[in-house]
């Protein structure tokens, strides 16, 4: 206050000037209009005008403030506020209060404030009030509000104090707000400690009561079971107030509603008024609302007067109700889990008394059992085998009736805190090791290590020896039921203060959410495996009871599948036991007799001595025939029983220990009767008969099922699950050996048919199946077994069938399995052979045979199939058939090459491969590669196949394969062989035995081609080599064909011969057979005949001599040969045919003339006797025809008709030049196939062509035409055609000269002249550049070409760079 | 070695000029050819000159060119052998051909 009253001092003179003006009130528009409309001068102040200066700047600075703020000023003390107190504070005193008096104003406060402000105005000093109660009326009522403010002294211009000036904030909200809030707190907490519903009321009671400003009165109400509200707390009022009677409305409650209740009239006379000073006058009502249900009650707040019923109120009410809600549902909750305890221990504090009770009832009859049992064994032990085994098993099961008895009496001793224990100092180690000692035998006997190691302990260690006995034995009992390989370890060792024990096993180990409840009494872990099913599951709940006795502590540590160890801490000393309890050390450390019941037990469990199964059944009389009898039974007395039982009837008895045994050994051999017990580890007896059930071949055995478990629903849930019968143990021998005999008998009769069909169908050699309608094989015989490999154990065998072949790696067969199968589900009958696996894997082949038939009992459909194993066979027919596909392949094959991809094609085709290929690794740096696939070579194959490839060289040929390559010898060199599968395709066996027998063919095939292909090629070359001349002169054109199939290479030949005098000699031959003996015989005729027409050149006088010279070399005898000379200027031709078939001359006008004159016998038929010759003149454009018999020769035809057809071959290619005519005539004749034997085939047309050559000189061209007409008049044209065409090629010569070379001299011309029967050609090539005519040069020039235009019928000028050809035809009219 | 020609001047008994003219005509004697025809021409005067090639065994388009230099001065006769050559050259055209 201080600081603002030094900011008005120093303000105002600067404010002094306009305040001047006249306007007080300027700094707030609506306050300041409201304090200008005050009548001023009614008020000791006057008019504002008047005002000291000092009371403007207050009244200025006020307004101007946002801080709530009023102020006094005067004698009477006269009140302003500005704007923010008139929203804050003043409420609906306002502008009432303006210019009034502040003691008017605040009359309702003055009480409070008047003292503060007299003490401001009489000592100048400022007050201070935070938080201050006051009772405003500022909304129409008094209000509770709280206020922070100060009032400071004001002076007017000379100093004096004429008033003060209060800044003021309000805390209402703040300060109710923390007060509710602290309410809420205090009812939520540490409610943990509340324990009843009563407790919890009084505890919320006081916290409520704390607050009675909004709460003036409380009372709480809870619905009872009646539905009728009680009060049950009361808060700020009496219980006994009329009040707490009224009429609340409770329905609304009860239906979760609030109500709001005013408090008028009775009841309600003189309730209490809380911290106030008047009573409410209104109370809100709230439902104690409870979770999904009807409330509990209700809570009736009375309501504080002084404040409004709002949000913020009507909520902390609620809020306070549920609390208490809150609290009643837990306290009520405690309440019920209190209530449940306490029944359970009263059960269980019952059960406790009653395994007491009985256990005595029960040690009265067991001693009086065990006693005289204990006299007769002494006293028959050695008399009887039988005997003393039937008093050895009730003396062993009498010991275990008598532990369950101990123990379960131990345990009531314990529980009613009446064990007698006698504690006394004990060498710990050496104890242990002794109890663990006696489990010795049996630990080893079950295959098991058993490792003690008691090391000596520094002091002795209080124990009572019985108990510490049952610890130990307990201990171990469990340990040897559980482990079936590993070891057994027992330690004990020293640790400060403690003596630590451990028994450890490798057992089964415990499942972790197991082990909290492992030292529960009569908990059992479920479908844990273990040696025997029997067990009270006590043991160690007793265990910890006895260690807890001895004031020590056990746990356990275990990890299924590992083992278990349990470890126990006994402390040293007998600080920690009662000393009443301690005894004088015992001089003896011997195991008591507690010990064997735990052994004898233990050793039950183990597999049984051999001789108890296998003894020969003792000679008993029956009425019925001995039954195969199994019996199951996990108790090895209860076996044992039971098996000496049934063979005293006779029956044959195999008995197992669980029912998994069980149901093997009946899948391996249906018995007649299974009896077995209910309760059995691995599968018990329910489990087996409904297992046995579902197997078609063990449904009718008949099961007589025993338990313990007696009363009516045992016995319905056997029946129930198929049992034959059901037996409740305990049971005469008489009722069990009557109940099997009526059991054996009723199913021999139910099932006679069954087994005669079973014998029946396991009598088949074929495999005997019957599938469902699904296709599961329900039903099988022996040979089925012995086909496939799978047996009735694995019955039934739904589809996909585990013997079909794999669909990934073997997709062909898995297909055709699928099939088949359709064929089996969708057809009424048929068969299929089909590629099947053996169970051991093997590929097998099956035949089958199948039918639908109607099964009678059921009425649904079945097949019924059968099947043979035709493995063998598939594969010979197979063999067979790849050989012989093989075999023709390299029987037809023209080459090596060809026989080599022939058979590569029918390996892919046999195994389906992608493809086949085989390299060949001949010397060259590649192999060489020929493959099904032709874009296949050495050079595009992976890395890894070259590799693969390569390798397979290396191995010895023919060696079984081993993959999908081979290697064999080919005539080239080592050749390997590879088959490239799809992936997975499987390469079996008996593919690799297919595969090395076909690449010991193949191998074979190719050597023999490859002799026959050595021996045709040097024939063949040698044929050609003497054959004929390879330069033919103009006219001529030859042909030699060896024949086609086999490729053979045979005697024919021509010949021609240039004679001294321009006469050509003209030889066609065919020497007798084929082959290189024959061809080689052919060049020694052929020789001799030129040598010979060489020497004199008449044909006849050249035939006679070769008569002569063939008479000497052998194979030559009866060769034909046709031999002539001819004049090519003229035509003429003399001739003489030795047994050869005649030439044909085909002349321009199509008729053909046959050159048969001059004919004898063939060479060497009568040498020395003379032949004759004729004569023929090939006629102009004529064609002549030598051949030999090859050409015409067919089977079944005469020669007469080949050589018409030769004859007319001729005729129709009389208008073909020579050369093409002798393709064609071999083409046109050729048979289907080829020709069958060898042909040589000589043309001539006469004349032949003409060819000149000359410089391109003018002067040249006289001869020129000189030598071309006597070429036409050869050619047989008429005198004008041959003008034309002189005239035409004088024209090209002349423009060759004149245009070609008269700028370049010295070129050649080539002219060449050559005629058909129909046509001739001239052609006339220069090596100059042709000249297009230019008429306006030389318009005389043109007429050349026209000229050739003119006299010939096509011409082509062809300009090229080395030269023009002019090429000219011209057909020939008759 | 020049192609064999022979050339002969004379005279018809109705007094016109003849050149006969025997062998072949090609393009290495056509010169003397044309000269002979021109001569006979010239020496002429008014009168068509008859140029008898019936004794020519070959005439080229050298030949014709000489011909066709005189055409409208000469008559022409010829045998078969170049009647065709003569007729496809369009000679007729411009001059008389007389067949022997």
């Amino acid at each position: 206050m201080a600081v603002l009253q030094g900011r008005l001092r120093g303000m105002r003179s600067a404010m002094s000037k306009r305040e001047a003006a006249g306007d007080v009130f300027a700094a707030d528009n609506e306050v300041g209009s409201d304090l200008a409309a005050v009548d001023w001068q009614s008020t000791p102040l006057g008019e504002p005008a008047g005002w000291p200066q000092s009371l403007q700047t207050a009244v200025s600075i006020l307004l101007s403030s946002r801080f709530p703020m009023w102020m006094a000023w005067g004698p009477r003390l006269t009140f302003f506020c500005n704007a923010a107190y008139r929203r804050d504070t003043l409420g609906r005193k306002y502008p009432w209060a303006l210019g009034r008096p502040a003691s008017e104003v605040w009359a309702e406060i003055w009480d409070d404030i008047g003292p503060r402000i007299d003490t401001v105005l009489s000592t100048g000093e400022a007050t201070w009030d935070e938080a201050l109660l006051l009772f405003l009326e500022r909304s129409g009522y008094p209000e509770e509000s709280y206020h922070t403010f100060s009032y400071s002294p004001l002076r007017d211009d000379d100093g004096a104090l004429v008033g003060m000036l209060c800044v003021v904030s309000e805390d209402t909200e703040r300060v109710i707000g923390e007060r509710r809030m602290a309410t809420l707190r205090d009812l939520g907490s540490d409610p943990s400690v509340i324990r009843t519903e009563q407790e919890m009321l009084t505890f919320a009671g006081h916290q409520l009561s704390r607050n009675l400003r909004d709460l003036p009165f409380t009372l709480t109400y809870l619905f009872a079971d009646d539905g009728v509200a009680r009060l049950v707390a009361a808060t700020g009022i009496s219980a006994e107030h009329p009040a707490a009677g009224a009429n609340w409305p409770v329905a609304a409650l009860a239906g979760g509603e609030s109500v709001v209740v005013p408090l008028d009239g009775p009841p309600f006379i003189g309730l209490p008024s809380g911290d106030f000073a008047e009573p409410p006058t209104q109370a809100l009502a709230v439902p104690l609302l409870r979770q999904g249900g009807t409330p509990y009650g209700f809570l009736v707040a009375g309501l504080n007067r002084y404040r409004p019923l709002d949000d913020g109120y009507r909520g902390f009410v609620e809020l306070t109700a549920g609390h208490v809600s809150a609290g009643v549902a837990s306290a009520r909750s405690y309440q019920a889990q209190q209530r449940r305890a306490e029944e359970l221990a009263e059960l269980d504090r019952a059960k406790t008394a009653f395994f007491s009770n009985i256990s005595h009832e029960f040690r009265t009859p067991l001693t009086l059992i065990m006693g005289p049992l204990d006299e007769l064994r002494t006293r028959l032990g050695d008399a009887d085998a039988w005997v003393h085994e039937e008093l050895e098993v009730i003396h062993r099961n009498g010991l275990r009736l008598g532990k369950l008895v101990n123990t379960l009496l131990d345990f009531s001793r314990i529980e009613a805190g009446r064990m007698q224990a006698h504690f006394e100092p004990v060498d710990l180690a050496a104890t242990t090791a002794e109890l663990a000692s006696v489990f010795r035998s049996a630990v080893e006997r079950s295959g098991l290590r058993f490792e003690v190691d008691c090391p000596e302990l520094p002091e002795p260690v209080y124990v009572d020896r019985g108990l510490w006995e049952k610890v130990i034995l307990n201990l171990l009992s469990n340990a040897l039921k559980f482990t079936f390989d590993g070891a057994i370890r027992v330690t004990v060792r020293h640790e400060p203060g403690h003596a630590v024990v451990t028994v450890a096993d490798t057992g089964i180990g415990i499942p972790e959410q197991e082990m909290p409840r492992l030292f529960e009494r009569f908990h059992r872990i479920e479908n844990a495996r273990s040696r025997s099913n029997e067990g009270s599951g006590i043991g160690l709940a007793l265990v910890e009871e006895l260690v807890g006795l001895h004031s020590g502590t056990i746990g356990a540590n275990s990890t299924e599948g590992e083992g278990t160890t349990f470890t126990i801490r006994l402390p040293f000393g007998s600080g920690h036991l009662p000393a009443g309890a301690l005894a004088a050390p015992a001089q003896t450390t011997a195991v008591s007799a507690n010990a064997d019941p735990f052994l004898q037990e233990a050793l039950r469990w183990l597999p049984a001595e051999p001789q108890t199964s296998e003894e020969p059944p003792p000679v008993t009389v029956t009425r019925t025939a001995p039954a195969t009898v199994l019996v199951a039974d996990d108790n090895a007395d209860m076996r044992d029983y039971l098996t000496r039982l049934l063979r005293s009837a006779g029956h044959r008895v195999t008995a197992v220990s669980d029912g998994k045994a069980a149901l093997d050994a009946a899948r391996a051999g249906v018995p007649d009767l299974i009896v077995s017990d209910v309760m059995m580890p691995r599968l018990d007896g329910l489990q087996l008969v409904s297992a046995l059930r579902a197997d078609p071949r063990t449904a009718g055995t008949p099961v007589l099922l025993l338990s313990a478990r007696a009363g009516q629903e045992a016995s319905i849930e056997g029946l129930d699950a198929g049992a034959d019968d059901y037996l409740v143990k305990p049971f005469s021998a008489a009722e069990l050996l009557a109940r099997v005999r009526a059991n054996v008998e009723l199913a021999r009769l139910r099932n006679h048919h069954v087994r005669w069909r079973t014998a029946l169908i396991d009598s088949l050699q074929e495999a005997f199946f019957v599938c469902d309608e699904d296709g599961a094989v329900i039903e099988i015989n022996t040979a089925f077994t012995e086909i496939l490999g799978y047996g009735p154990e694995g019955l039934p065998y739904a589809p996909v069938h585990p013997w079909w072949p794999d669909p990934d790696s073997d997709a062909d067969a898995h297909r055709a399995v699928a099939a088949a199968f359709e064929q089996l589900l969708g057809q009424p009958y048929g068969t299929y052979t089909v590629p099947v696996n053996h169970r051991d894997g093997r590929r097998l082949w099956a035949a089958a045979a199948f039918n639908q038939v109607r099964d009678p009992d059921s009425g649904r459909r079945v097949i019924v199939g059968t099947f043979r194993d035709v493995t063998a066979e598939h594969y010979a027919v197979q063999r067979d058939s790849a050989l012989a596909a093989v075999g023709l392949r390299l029987s037809q094959a023209e080459d090596l090459g060809d026989a080599l991809s022939g058979v590569l094609h029918e390996v892919r085709k046999q195994w389906q491969a992608n493809h086949v290929l085989a390299a060949v690794f001949n010397g060259s740096a590649t192999p060489a590669v020929t493959s099904t696939d032709s874009v296949l070579s050495w050079e595009n194959l992976s890395e890894e196949r070259r590799a693969e490839i390569t390798g397979l060289r290396d191995r010895p040929p023919l060696a079984p394969a081993t993959g999908t390559g081979i290697t064999l010898e080919h005539p080239h060199g080592t050749m390997a062989l590879w088959i490239d599968l799809d992936d997975h395709r499987p390469f079996t066996t008996e593919d690799q035995t297919l595969l090395a027998l076909l690449a010991g063919h193949i191998s074979q095939g190719l050597h023999r081609i490859h002799q026959i292909d050595q021996q045709r090629e040097t024939a063949l070359a040698l044929q050609r080599a003497i054959l004929g001349p390879a330069h033919l002169p103009a006219g001529f054109a030859a042909r030699y064909e060896p024949a086609s199939r086999p490729l053979r290479v045979g005697g024919d030949w021509y010949d021609i011969i240039p004679l001294d005098d321009g006469r050509i000699g003209i030889v066609v031959g065919d020497c007798v057979g084929h082959g290189l003996r024959s061809a080689t015989v052919m060049g020694q005729l052929r020789s001799a005949c030129r040598a010979l027409l060489l020497q004199d050149s008449s044909p006849a006088m050249t035939l006679m001599a070769l008569d002569r010279f063939a008479a000497q070399l052998p194979g030559a005898g009866c060769a034909t040969v046709f031999c002539g000379v001819l004049d090519p200027g003229t035509g003429h031709l003399v001739y003489s045919s030795a047994g050869h078939p005649p030439a044909i001359a085909g002349h321009p006008d199509g008729s053909t003339h046959l050159l048969d004159q001059g004919r004898s016998r063939p060479v060497a038929i009568r040498p020395g006797l003379p032949r004759s010759e004729a004569e023929y003149t090939v006629p102009g454009r004529a064609t002549l025809m030598l051949y030999t018999d090859g050409l015409v020769e067919r089977r079944r035809q005469a020669l007469t008709v080949g050589i018409g057809d030769a004859s007319a071959a001729v005729r129709h290619g009389l208008r073909t030049n020579i050369e093409d005519l002798a393709t064609e005539i071999m083409d046109r004749l050729a048979p289907d196939g080829g020709y069958d034997d060898d042909v040589a085939l000589l043309l001539y047309r006469h004349p032949g062509p003409l060819e000149l050559d000359f410089p391109a000189e003018a002067g040249r061209l006289s001869s020129v035409r000189r030598t071309l007409r006597g070429w036409l008049d050869r050619c047989d044209l008429n005198p004008t055609m041959v003008q034309n065409v002189l005239v035409a090629a004088g024209e090209a010569c002349a423009n060759a000269i004149e245009h070609g070379h008269r700028e370049h001299p010295g070129g050649r011309i080539h002219l060449r002249a050559a005629a058909t029967a129909a046509d001739l050609r001239l052609t006339v090539a220069d090596s100059g550049r042709w000249k297009t005519p230019d008429a306006a040069a030389n318009p005389y020039r043109g007429r050349g070409l026209k000229l050739m235009q003119a006299f010939m019928n096509a011409v082509t000028v062809t300009p090229g760079r080395t030269g023009t050809v002019v090429d000219m035809q011209a057909r020939i009219t008759p | 070695m020049t192609t064999a020609l022979s050339l002969t001047s004379g005279s018809r008994p109705d007094g016109a000029p003849v050149l006969t003219v025997a062998g072949e005509i090609d393009m290495s004697n056509a010169a003397e050819f044309a000269a002979a025809l021109s001569d006979a021409v010239a020496r002429a005067g008014d009168a068509a000159v008859v140029v008898d090639l019936t004794g020519v065994e070959y005439l080229d388009s050298a030949g014709l060119a000489a011909l066709f230099a005189q055409a409208d001065r000469l008559q022409v006769v010829t045998g078969p052998l170049l009647a065709p050559l003569l007729e496809v050259s369009g000679l007729a055209e411009l001059t008389a051909i007389h067949r022997a």
